[in-house]
Formats: structure tokens, sequence, C-alpha cells
């Protein structure tokens, strides 16, 4: 779908066309799944998805019809990332679901280089933190006995480490889907 | 999920797009009206049209805080787009406040001033604040508004604005209450007030208006 289709669509939705809005949500959710694809493991997609596509939803009136429909989709995905790696910080750390393998392996590489290049960017001992609790699933004591730090600071590595990776993610380019 | 989208569409109805330029007109007849009553009510101090509107002090006060009232402004109402940030608008209120200080700077050194103790009265100081922040406020609760009502994705950025607008808009309307033309006193005194709105707003605004 073009750029100008789906502003059609949009525009159409805001002056109250409910054939219109179901056709935008579809292409809209096809484009969220991708977009959270590369960014969140796959047992968070489907809820990012959906979390966005109900402040789009709310937040439709926002749309100017003489901008670029991409570039406002994208920022607001965007948002809804960073809340879900805020979340990710302020709930306490658990071990991932089994399922947590992603099936397409275009996905997992694409995602695995994003998440690369990002604790890359944090201190050695706060992206081991989140590496081993947060994406390899072991628990903070195993990642403290792991790692011969202690169990609090471990916590405290990945506390800080999530938010710095916050700050980092805040810093891209928004447009880039 | 197909429940939900059907959800979604039963709940669509007909909205108005957002209109920055129409925000802007709502917020400048708010912003006059609140200077009107000012005014009105018999707060402009006794002797501006005689004395205070013939010093150069004056004139920079107000053309500061007008100039950086529209600067914060602008930065607010263009971050209330999903795809729009602050930054750039917090950038030249930075630089808005640097042109400011140089002026009030130049303006110091022409009027020779000396006893540096004396310039700045901790009554007249604390007086200024007690003034400028409540002067704030309106146009604080107005932007809020339309912060809420938008859809800003860097909430402290848009935040930030939204408190240095409103305190640039204090100050405007203070300038015809302030009895000082003393440019140290304007100086340290108005930014301190103006900072202590932005915090306000930078701590309250993303609390209020996540979404």
């Amino acid at each position: 779908m073009t750029e100008s289709e789906w502003s059609g669509l949009m525009a159409a939705a805001q002056a109250g066309n409910g054939g219109a809005y179901r056709r935008l949500l579809e292409e809209v959710r096809v484009w969220l799944c991708r977009y959270y694809g590369r960014r969140l493991p796959p047992s968070m997609i489907d809820d990012a998805a959906q979390d966005t596509l109900i402040a789009i939803h709310q937040k439709r009136h926002t749309y100017d019809s003489s901008r670029p429909f991409v570039a406002w989709l994208a920022a607001i995905a965007r948002y809804k990332w960073i809340d879900r790696l805020r979340e990710m910080k302020r709930h306490s750390t658990e071990a991932l679901p089994d399922d947590i393998h992603v099936e397409g392996h275009e996905t997992a590489v694409i995602t695995a280089t994003i998440l690369e290049t990002l604790l890359g960017q944090l201190k050695p001992a706060q992206s081991t933190a989140i590496r081993l609790v947060k994406i390899h699933g072991l628990s903070v004591e195993q990642a403290a006995t792991r790692t011969g730090q202690s169990v609090s600071l471990v916590k405290v590595n990945i506390h800080r480490g999530l938010a710095k990776l916050a700050v980092i993610v805040e810093r891209e380019d928004p447009a880039h889907g | 999920m197909d429940d939900f989208m059907a959800g979604l569409v039963a709940d669509l109805k007909p909205v108005r797009p957002r209109r920055p330029a129409i925000e802007a007109a709502v917020l400048a007849t708010l912003l006059a009206a609140e200077l009107a009553l000012w005014l009105l009510t018999d707060n402009a101090r006794e002797n501006l049209a005689q004395v205070a509107m013939t010093t150069p002090t004056f004139w920079w006060k107000l053309a500061s805080a007008g100039v950086l009232t529209v600067i914060g402004c602008a930065a607010a109402l263009s971050s209330l787009d999903p795809a729009g940030s602050p930054r750039r608008g917090l950038i030249a209120f930075g630089l808005g406040c640097i042109v400011f200080l140089i002026v009030g700077a130049g303006l110091d050194w022409s009027l020779g001033l000396t006893n540096l103790a004396a310039r700045l009265p901790l009554s007249g100081g604390l007086e200024c604040l007690s003034y400028l922040v409540p002067l704030s406020l309106p146009p604080l609760v107005a932007l809020g508004f339309l912060m809420r009502r938008g859809a800003a994705t860097d909430l402290p950025g848009t935040a930030l604005a939204c408190g240095l607008a409103a305190a640039g808009w204090g100050a405007f309307v203070f300038v015809f209450t302030c009895p000082h033309d003393d440019p140290l006193f304007v100086a340290i005194w108005y930014p301190i007030a103006m900072a202590i709105t932005a915090l306000l707003a930078r701590l309250v605004l993303p609390w209020v208006s996540r979404w």
C-alpha cells in the first residue's frame, strides 16, 4: 500500500468511514507486527501491536492528512516501543517463556543484530546481566553465580542498563521503520 | 485480534483533525485575556507610562519575554504531533535566553551601576517570584490541556517547552507590574521564577499527559 493510500484511508477514517478504518487497521497491524518483530521478543509482539492500535484509535485526530502517514505511525510505534522497554525495566526480572525462540530465522537475525548493537553501547557488566536474565532467561541468582556479581548488583546493572537502552532508543531516527 | 479490531471500528466516530494554527489562536486569545484582565484590575505599576516605558530596561524585559513566549509556544505546539519534537524549539529557547542575558549585560554596563548586594534585594526577588509564577499558571493549564489532547512522544521535552512558554508569558505580564528597572535584578530573579514554573511543568505534565 502506498503512502497516499494510507493517508487517504486515515482521512476517511477521521471522517467516520468504518470500512476505510477497518482496512487501514489491518494494514497497520501487519506493519506493526513487522516493526515490533525486529525489536521485541515474539511473546510481546501482539500486545505491543494491540497497545499501539489503541493509541492510534485514541489519537487519530492528531494525524494531518497533508503529512506522511508512515512517519506519524512510526512515531507512535516507537513511543509505544519505548514504553515497553520501560515496562521491562519496572517489572521484576523473570525467566522468559519457552516459546521465546523466533519462528522466522530472518526476523531472529535482525532482532539479534539490533539487540547486539544496542547492548554493545552499554557497560559490559550491564549488557552481560541483561543478556543472561532478559534474553537467556536465567534467574537473577543464576546470573549472579555466572558473572560473579552479587544479586543486588545484577539487579542494579539490569535496571541501569535498560534505562540507558531507553535513552539510546529515544535518540534513534523515529521514522526508521 | 479480529474482535479487537472490530471493537475499534465499532467505536469509530468522526473526529476533527488537530489544527496547530487554531490551537495557537486560542492560546493567544487566552493570553491576551489574561493580560487585559491583569491590567484592568489595576495591577500596572504607577509610573508605567511616565517612567518605566521610557527606559531601555522595560523594552528589553518586554521584548525578551515576548520572544521567549513565542519560541516556547511554537516548540510546545509543534511537538504535540507524534512525529514532532520539541528539541529544536528548546535549543532556540536556550539561545534566546543567551541573547537576553547578553543584551542585559550590555544595558547593565551602560548604566554603570555598582553595589551588587543592594541591587539584589531578597524581598524584591521573592515578590517577583510571588507574582511571576502564579501569572504563569493560566497558560500552563491551557498548554497542559493541549498536551493531553495531543500526542507528544517526547513527554519530558514537551512538558519543558510548555513550562518555558508559560513562564515566558508570566514574565511578559509581570513586566507591566515589576517596579525594578535594574538589569541585574531582572537577569537574576526572572530566570529563577521562570525556572520554577518550568520545573513544575516538567514534573507534572508528563504524568498527566501519558497516553
